[in-house]
């Protein structure tokens, strides 16, 4: 069994996935309301919780897998993207559970992660296939042909989808993390009501910085009255969201004549999002929520497929905040 | 009994077996390691296998594990915690924590001790110990005000420390002797950590956090 920790941002997650893809646990601890009264994450306040979380997580998910360390045969750990002194807590914590045991680690790579979270569970996605990734961090299209890796086809050249989520969501007064609450107003709005641009960089590229902008605008063109068209300006905002990502990724299957789509990141929570990517024309993974947030049963998805380090060449392992 | 310390408050991480013969094992860096910008997860593990190694010690061998819970860098200070937990953890051992201020002052040579690391931004961790009394418990100041604080303490001690190395010539100036460049005694011995950790109490390794004295920086990455 492989356990896996992923501490990259504000979430502490620990997971026990076997060698075939089955979730024994995957348990997230959410900080997010910790962040909320910020506007975003805290980097020195999220390193600080990811401490006094780690070992109590850990030990959930053995506890929830009805496992002990005696049963893990692997070390798998988040070592970057993401915060830096994030990410340090999780890997310390990693690489001394496997010298103590002798066991081989995993550094994985956290985009790879979200990319291969459809080749978990029941119904994995096969490849090859392409991948839609956005969250707060990160957005882009990526091809896999194998799942050691992947090719990035096109990325946003700014803002991620997530920030684009949050920056509007922040404008319209509402809550952080953006995302659930512009969806959730969304609903009662009409997405028509306001035309927002659709930024099209490149052909596989995005950028949401300048609607963000647009929105500034709106809002202060309309003033007063734009408390009453909060509704209409979530679902317009919304749309140009999800529509710039399907747009991009129905360019991208076109292009490289891949017939199955997986779709991973926080973003794809989004319940439009989640609604338009069946609309494509091909087989789509939509994963489970909680495999789209970040987590770690997706890290130990991705050791999976790619090589172990034996003890004692992990012990010099550093965190990467860029990988 | 038989124990591993480690100590990640300063730039120079160290790792130290004090066997239950009285044999000591520390991976300690040179002085100069205080000059160069951190690197611990690269140094703490390797820093620990070799300690172990040559003490000829494994993981059922030790009877504990004690680590420097600051005042330090608080990247640092994470990164040997966390590390010092799921050993604990993992290895199903007792954990206890040491200041690492005290680790500090049980290295410097002289009866009043003044520990002194780094704190960045201008200001150093600070502690102040006569034998084996702590005069002072942990604070974070300016030099300046340390020194109006000792100003009225009526002693001269000896410091020690890179909070002192960088403070060198203010605390100089003021009367107040500081350890020479090169001397060992700036570091935190992972090996006093040992020493005090053998007087000190088991703790769930899940309630040993760092000491960081300063609030976060509430600034959030968006
Ligand atoms: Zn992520």
């Amino acid at each position: 069994m492989i356990l896996a920790l992923e501490t990259s941002c504000d979430d502490t997650c620990a997971a026990v996935v076997t060698e075939d893809g089955r979730i024994e646990s995957n348990v997230i601890a959410s900080q997010g309301l910790l962040h909320a009264r910020y506007g975003g994450v805290v980097p020195e306040i999220a390193s600080r919780h990811h401490l006094e979380l780690v070992d109590a997580v850990t030990a959930d998910a053995l506890e929830r897998a009805g496992a002990r360390l005696d049963d893990v045969d692997t070390v798998a750990v988040t070592r970057g993207p993401g915060l830096i002194g994030a990410l340090l807590v999780g890997v310390s914590s990693a690489k001394a559970i496997a010298a103590t045991r002798r066991l081989p680690l995993v550094p994985v790579d956290h985009l790879h992660g979200h990319v291969v979270a459809s080749t978990l569970g029941d119904d994995p996605v096969e490849p090859p296939y392409l991948c839609l990734v956005a969250s707060g961090g990160h957005t882009f299209l990526a091809r896999v042909d194998n799942p050691s890796g992947y090719e990035v086809l096109g990325q946003t050249l700014d803002d991620a989808a997530g920030e684009a989520f949050d920056k509007g969501a922040r404008l319209l007064g509402l809550g952080y993390p953006g995302g659930p609450a512009v969806d959730r107003l969304a609903r009662e709005g009409d997405p028509e009501a306001f035309d927002f641009p659709r930024s099209a960089p490149g052909e596989l590229d995005f950028s949401f910085s300048g609607l963000k902008t647009s929105l500034l605008y709106t809002i202060k063109d309309l003033g007063d009255g734009a408390g009453a068209r909060a509704a209409d300006l979530a679902a317009s905002y919304q749309r140009a969201i999800v529509d710039a990502l399907v747009s991009r990724t129905r360019a991208a299957l076109e292009r490289t004549g891949i017939e199955r789509l997986a779709i991973g990141g926080g973003v794809a929570a989004n319940s439009e999002l989640r609604e338009a990517v069946t609309g494509l024309g091909v087989p789509v993974w939509v994963p489970p929520v909680e495999l789209c947030t970040d987590n770690a049963a997706m890290i130990a998805g991705a050791a999976r497929f790619l090589e172990r380090v034996e003890y004692p060449g992990y012990l010099s392992l550093d965190a990467a905040a860029r990988l | 009994m038989t124990l591993l310390g480690i100590d990640t408050s300063t730039p120079a991480a160290s790792a130290a077996v004090l066997r239950d013969d009285g044999e000591e094992f520390e991976a300690l860096p040179a002085p100069e390691r205080l000059q160069r910008p951190p690197a611990h997860a690269a140094e703490l593990m390797p820093a620990v296998a070799g300690a172990m190694e040559r003490a000829e010690v494994d993981w059922g061998d030790l009877d504990a594990i004690a680590v420097g819970i600051g005042p330090g860098t608080f990247t640092g200070l994470r990164i040997g915690i966390a590390t010092a937990r799921a050993l604990a953890t993992a290895a199903e051992l007792p954990l206890r924590r040491v200041s690492s201020l005290a680790a500090l002052a049980a290295g410097i040579d002289g009866l009043v001790r003044l520990p002194l690391i780094d704190a960045r931004r201008g200001e150093v961790f600070a502690a102040l110990y006569e034998g084996e009394r702590e005069f002072w418990p942990p604070l974070v100041m300016r030099p300046d005000e340390l020194i109006d604080q000792l100003g009225n303490a009526a002693v001269i001690p000896l410091s020690a420390g890179d909070g002192s190395l960088r403070f060198r010539g203010m605390l100089e100036a003021a009367g107040i002797p500081v350890e020479p460049d090169h001397s060992p005694a700036h570091l935190v011995s992972a090996l006093q950590i040992c020493r005090l950790g053998e007087g000190a109490r088991d703790e769930p390794p899940e309630a040993v956090l760092p000491e960081y004295l300063r609030e976060p920086d509430a600034k959030p990455q968006l």
